[in-house]
């Protein structure tokens, strides 16, 4: 086989890996908002929850918790399929990454903001959502565009949960063919040019919330 | 607002993930058209073709017997051979069909049936035979010296019991990746005398080697016993194949099957001699 | 059985502790491939931070294009590729060496990143004094330049190193004997790869907290200004 002939399972696999990647971002990305908002809430039930949750994913490696998810879950009862083992397991691990961010940005607001929406009356949930949030997001935007590159190579480990991904296609070649280096050479240009798209599209939305900013960042810059 | 959502979440995802509690029965095979079945792409047990269908002494075997039992159609997951059992298990798929030998302690997880082949041990090497290996004991005689084996494989067990070391093996994920360990970073590679045979065939470098002697455990030479492994719960899809299975090892469409992919005619006597009830209780 | 340890299925809890040797053996070489990654890391990361500020632009822009290249491609293809295409130019590592050059490869990407801010992040006024005293270049670096960078690149340097322990886990696909490898070999023996499985996550997060607590720690006893190197 000729490296033109790689390339058709190579792209079935690319489609995978771009899916759970997307997917996983997505969920990952409303996670990240809900524990990060949960860890700074002044309900300690809430917080302490988000802060057991970011701490368990932050703390253990992504390949354990693929494994466990896949493995020793099903021993209790509740089984996945792959895909979705996969896909929930990617988004738990980078909305507790993204927690972290989010919480972060929104603590970083200046406490002139606070004390100005308390003035004028504003409350708490309207403060958070029209006020901090607008400003938050743009600082939010290069650390999340970090975490989408790394969700990107994360997952690779799924091919481990038999999904069939870019690089289990790319072992399967390799177990066929026995050509390690065109296949994985290849297999890393496909991951490398998937991630210059996704940059592009992280640059191109924070560019967006720049223009769109209705609050002048003053305070920032 | 957020509560209700995740609570909604996590509905969702319970109702979900909890599979069906009930077991698995014929009748339900047959409404859904088709059943689930796995392999450890292990040629010639059970692997996938470059086309993407199954082959192998255990997938050829499955489909003839489903299709005596009016199912059709069998999908096939490919499963890295040591979450055969656990996969199975959590009902990823209906029966494992890669020939994995009848054991005790096999037995306690799974519902094997009768056997389907019978077959050796066997060594895979350098071409050559460089460090002149004859049987799984001449490894542990030099302290040096590396084997590799599949995860999962009982051949492990085997090795121990003739004296290997375990700093001396090198656990594989897969059986298509022995032939580059044994390349490089492996003396041998240990699995059955058929894997050991395609792989020769296949490999420029390597050879089976031959004369082989099977190793003694306890007191006798080793022989595997290969058959379907069911879950237990599903009682009546396990009773229901394995009655058919008794039928077609009467046919010479099954003697066919396993003469075509290497096995001798005594090899298949030897599988029909053996009954699973024996070879569960370790004799 | 293994590495001479039996372990006990008769309850959760004794087969939790008795598996516990075991999974120290793995510990040790978590551990192992960790320091020596790390230390690849260190060391390549100076070199191709250093050649990234390099004159002659082809080479500061192969080094740009490679740094991109390895910190956008996962861990998992890169441990693969040096696994399997190595051996087929005549270089076998063993796995474990491999493995950490791997981790080391990988991580030099981010590490030569961390040394370029701190080079940047270095104020003008130093680089001038020094070229005004006629210090050599060797001078520059040793005595004025890294002894400033290492207070303000230690906090993201540990925070990769903490990283790069919980990435260790990926070796044993490529037949490294780590913690998960041995989880992985327990639970395929046993049928139960609940309570291996938890286990290693269990060891993991007080792992990774000692760790941040010591980089916190470091960073705190660091004196601000920098570290003389003689």
């Amino acid at each position: 086989m000729t490296w033109m002939q790689y390339l058709a399972p190579l792209l079935k696999g690319a489609q995978i890996t771009v899916m759970i990647s997307l997917a996983s971002i997505v969920l990952g990305g409303i996670l990240a908002f809900l524990a990060g908002i949960a860890r700074i809430s002044s309900n300690p039930i809430l917080s302490g929850i988000a802060f057991a949750y970011i701490a368990l994913f932050r703390g253990t490696p992504l390949l354990v918790q693929l494994f466990w998810f896949y493995y020793a879950l099903p021993l209790i009862g509740i089984s996945f399929d792959p895909i979705t083992t996969g896909i929930m397991t990617l988004s738990l691990l980078t909305g507790a990454f993204g927690a972290e961010v989010v919480r972060g940005a929104l603590l970083a607001v200046p406490l002139s903001q606070h004390e100005a929406a308390r003035a004028l009356n504003f409350s708490k949930s309207y403060t958070l959502w029209h006020i901090c949030m607008p400003q938050a997001i743009i600082e939010m935007m290069p650390a999340f565009g970090n975490l989408a590159i790394q969700n990107l190579k994360d997952t690779a480990l799924v091919s481990l949960i038999s999904i069939a991904d870019l690089t289990f296609q790319a072992q399967s070649l390799r177990n066929i063919t026995l050509d390690s280096a065109t296949v994985y050479t290849m297999t890393l240009l496909g991951y490398f040019i998937i991630a210059l798209f996704l940059m592009f599209i992280m640059r191109f939305i924070e560019m967006k919330l720049r223009r769109g900013a209705a609050f002048p960042r003053s305070a920032h810059s | 607002m957020h509560k209700t959502l995740c609570y909604g979440i996590a509905v969702l995802a319970l109702a979900a993930g909890i599979e069906g509690a009930g077991a698995l029965t014929l009748d339900e095979v047959k409404s859904a058209g088709y059943v689930q079945g796995a392999t450890a792409n292990e040629v010639p047990y059970g692997y996938m073709k470059e086309d993407g269908t199954a082959a192998g002494i255990g997938p050829d075997v499955a489909i003839a017997v489903f299709k005596r039992m009016g199912v059709n159609e069998v999908n096939w997951t490919v499963t890295p051979f040591g979450t055969l059992i656990p996969g199975l298990k959590a009902r990823r798929f209906a029966f494992a069909a890669a020939e994995q030998n009848i054991s005790p302690e096999r037995c306690k997880q799974v519902a094997f049936t009768e056997p389907n082949s019978s077959y050796g041990e066997g060594l895979l090497v350098k071409k050559g035979n460089p460090k002149k290996l004859t049987t799984y004991a001449d490894i542990a005689k030099d302290p040096s010296l590396k084997v590799a084996v599949v995860s999962g494989a009982n051949n492990i067990d085997f090795l121990r019991a003739v004296g290997v070391k375990d700093n001396q093996i090198i656990i594989i994920q897969a059986n298509a990746d022995a032939l580059s360990t044994v390349q490089t970073r492996a003396d041998a590679y240990a699995a059955t005398e058929l894997t050991v045979a395609k792989l020769a065939e296949g490999g420029k470098d390597v050879e089976q080697v031959k004369p082989f002697t099977d190793p003694i455990v306890n007191g006798k030479p080793v022989r595997n016993y290969g058959g379907f492994a069911f879950r237990p719960e599903d009682k009546e899809l396990h009773d229901a194949f394995n009655k058919a299975l008794v039928e077609f090892r009467k046919t010479d469409d099954y003697k066919k099957i396993l003469t075509s992919y290497g096995l001798s005619e005594e090899s298949i006597k030897a599988a029909a001699a053996k009954n699973v009830a024996d070879l569960c209780a370790g004799k | 059985m293994m590495y001479g340890y039996e372990w006990d299925t008769s309850s959760t809890l004794a087969f939790a502790t008795s598996i516990l040797p075991i999974l120290g053996i793995g510990l040790i070489v978590t551990l192992k491939a960790a320091a020596v990654g790390y230390a690849i890391a260190l060391v390549l990361g100076l070199v191709l931070a250093l050649l990234r500020r390099s004159r002659i632009k082809a080479v500061s822009w192969a080094v740009a294009c490679f740094t991109e290249f390895v910190r956008d491609t996962p861990l998992l293809v890169q441990l693969f590729f040096l696994y399997y295409v190595l051996p087929d130019f005549g270089i076998v590592l063993p796995a474990f060496m491999t493995g950490a050059l791997a981790l080391g490869l990988q991580y030099s990407a981010y590490t030569s990143e961390v040394y370029r801010g701190g080079i940047n992040a270095i104020p003008r006024g130093q680089w001038e004094a020094a070229t005004a005293l006629n210090l050599t270049r060797l001078q520059l670096y040793r005595d004025i330049i890294i002894p400033q960078m290492i207070p303000r690149i230690v906090p993201s340097l540990g925070n990769y190193l903490v990283s790069m322990l919980k990435e260790t886990p990926v070796l044993s696909v490529v037949t490294v004997l780590d913690m998960l490898g041995l989880a992985n070999m327990i639970g395929e023996r046993t049928f139960d790869y609940l309570v291996p499985l938890s286990m290693v996550g269990l060891i993991f997060l007080p792992l990774t907290l000692t760790c941040s607590a010591l980089i916190h720690f470091i960073e705190r006893i660091l004196p601000k200004a920098g570290i003389p190197l003689r």
